[in-house]
């Protein structure tokens, strides 16, 4: 079996990273926002794993349990949100929640 | 784990123990006032706790290898629990306003101080990671907790997806250095050091633990709302209900603030002299800077108190992000002690404000207080204008108050590690300060713009505010402020000693 460097690992996370990042800045529906975000988590989750197999240890896949479960807590309270959000606004637009300013 | 472990972890094991009782309470009856004073309970209990465990211990205690217990991280949690006191008293004047349940509230207050407690004793990326995020999602859900009111989805949503894109960052830069170091552990030698034989050469790549470095810093601004990432700060203060604004802008900050600097001062960047460590000593006092001048320069032309607060916190954290610009490992045990020296100030301002803040809120019959809406207080009710004045001045660091005594010893620090900028412009910055602050000062004392108001307000009940009662409770701990903040002022040594560390 072939090891996959670990540098190669991390390009792979960073790039994910970067597109669930950029998800997070340019949609416009909050349901695409937290899917966005959970890409960027799970980003992190595949950089702990190549880091953890790396060093042969088990904090990484410790990591990405806790990840997971920080994931979930997120988006619960994401949806929470957003069905509050459809029944004020009826539309899951983020441009609606500008009114704060100053 | 011995007696001793337990003994130290004393504090948290209170606290986790009583979100377990207060779930059965609410299981068993749902009562404002018992949970509000058990809640009072736990709190004081873990305060003592803490307390003596603070005054009785003898050296640092590692607990597993997650967890140390220091004195330093043990003041910073009696901090917080001051100010979670603070915020349940003032949380229970605001609930009776509200139609929403209240027993909720204090259990996510009681998360909310478990977390900053894991944090300030964290030394390990896996607690600081369950401390964090303990920390941010009690605080989204404090962020929204009154349903009815206009802002609360806009901005919990926006605290939501900015935290949480916070803690990604975070988190990648955490996996970044563990790809370089091997450890997750703050303290521990990296296994880089210890065991080169490693077949795979591409562990350890230095480029990589750089970067991790960056993204994990980039997390923590947005936690302190630091310069280039501090836009949420102004909108999320005023959208959530005052008790709340003020836990973010208490228990948060200090608790972020302290894994930083256990963070910053473990990486020892001081220590070797590489020139990719000057850049990054450069990094931070770019932080530092633009904060002090953007969070002086844009509360300048806030009408809204909270805004106002808001930009003025981002200028304090700014300020305090001098005590990392150490360069020899001797001025680390100085830079704990300016740290929690000026938190303490800062805190008790940060309380005095917010509680006359939440106590005149709704005698002008409306939640967002403009500063005007404070004229002439000075005039109805002594107390109170002369705690915000006490707070003020303390803020702005005039002599006499705790303030000064913490810009002091920052200045102290900076002159220290010779850097000339960050003194030039924490002086700049705290000049721009000045302005927006005397004016507070100047709106309690004046009454000639009353006339004004009258004509363009023509709801006669805000003319004639209510004249403020405040409980034997309230003024009792008014007066408790002022005279600490100003006898800390005149006499810091009573503080200071008590922040050196024993052994």
């Amino acid at each position: 079996m072939i090891a996959i460097p670990l540098s190669h690992i991390l390009i792979l996370a960073s790039t994910l990273f970067v597109i669930g990042f950029v998800g997070v800045i340019t949609r416009k529906n909050t349901l695409f926002i937290l899917m966005s975000l959970e890409v960027m988590l799970n980003a992190v989750g595949v950089a702990f794993i190549g880091a953890g197999s790396a060093w042969q240890q088990a904090d990484g896949q410790v990591m990405f349990i806790l990840i997971l479960t920080l994931a979930a807590a997120e988006v619960a309270l994401g949806l929470a949100l957003l069905i509050q959000m459809q029944r004020r606004f009826k539309s899951l637009d983020i441009d609606l929640l500008s009114k704060l300013k100053g | 784990m011995t007696q001793l472990m337990l003994q130290c972890l004393l504090p948290i094991l209170i606290i986790a123990f009583g979100i377990v009782l207060s779930l059965l309470l609410i299981a068993w009856r749902r009562s404002q006032t018992l949970i509000l004073i058990f809640t009072l309970t736990i709190f004081s209990v873990a305060l003592l706790a803490s307390f003596s465990l603070f005054v009785n211990l003898a050296s640092d205690i590692q607990v597993t290898t997650l967890v140390k217990v220091d004195s330093y991280g043990l003041f910073a949690f009696m901090l917080v629990l001051i100010a979670s006191i603070a915020v349940s008293l003032l949380s229970s004047t605001w609930l009776i306003h509200t139609t929403e349940v209240h027993d909720e509230f204090f259990i996510l207050l009681q998360l909310v101080v478990l977390g900053a407690g894991i944090l300030v004793i964290s030394d390990h990326y896996a607690a600081l990671f369950l401390g964090f995020e303990l920390l941010s999602i009690s605080l989204v859900g404090l962020v929204g907790y009154s349903r009815d009111s206009e802002f609360s989805v806009e901005t919990s949503f926006k605290y939501l997806v900015l935290s949480a894109c916070a803690s990604s960052f975070m988190l990648l830069g955490i996996a970044f250095i563990y790809s370089y170091s091997g450890t997750l552990s703050f303290t521990d030698e990296p296994e880089i050091l210890t065991n080169i034989s490693n077949s795979d050469s591409s562990v350890g790549n230095v480029f990589f633990y750089r970067v991790g470095f960056l993204l994990f810093m980039v997390g923590i601004a947005f936690k302190l709302s630091l310069a280039p990432f501090h836009l949420w700060t102004p909108d999320v203060y005023q959208g959530a209900p005052t008790p709340v604004t003020l836990l973010l802008a208490t228990v948060s900050k200090i608790a972020m603030f302290i894994v930083l600097m256990k963070f910053w001062f473990s990486q020892a960047i001081f220590v070797e002299t590489k020139s990719s460590d000057e850049n990054i000593l450069f990094l931070m006092s770019i932080f530092a800077i633009a904060s002090m001048l953007i969070g002086n320069t844009l509360a300048l032309k806030q009408q809204n108190i909270k805004r106002l607060l808001a930009y003025s916190s981002i200028a304090h954290m700014g300020y305090l992000l001098i005590v990392l610009m150490v360069i020899s490992p001797h001025s680390v045990e100085l830079a704990w002690q300016s740290a929690l020296f000026y938190l303490t100030a800062y805190v008790l301002a940060t309380i005095a404000i917010f509680m006359t803040l939440q106590l005149t809120q709704y005698n002008h019959h409306n939640t967002e207080l403009d500063v005007n809406d404070w004229q002439g207080m000075f005039w109805q009710n002594r107390s109170l204008a002369l705690l915000i004045i006490v707070a003020i001045l303390s803020l702005a660091g005039i002599p006499l108050t705790m303030g000064f005594i913490g810009k002091f010893y920052l200045l102290n620090v900076a002159v220290k590690a010779q850097q000339w900028w960050l003194i030039s412009v924490l002086i700049i910055g705290s000049g721009i300060g000045l302005v927006y602050y005397l004016r507070i000062i100047f709106v309690l004392f004046s009454t000639a713009i009353k006339a004004n108001n009258v004509n363009e307000k023509n709801n006669p009940k805000e003319l004639l505010p209510l004249p403020l009662t405040l409980t034997p409770a309230m003024n009792f701990s008014v007066v408790i402020i002022i005279i600490l903040s100003v006898l800390l002022g005149i006499f810091p040594d009573l503080l200071a000693n008590f922040l050196v560390k024993p052994y």
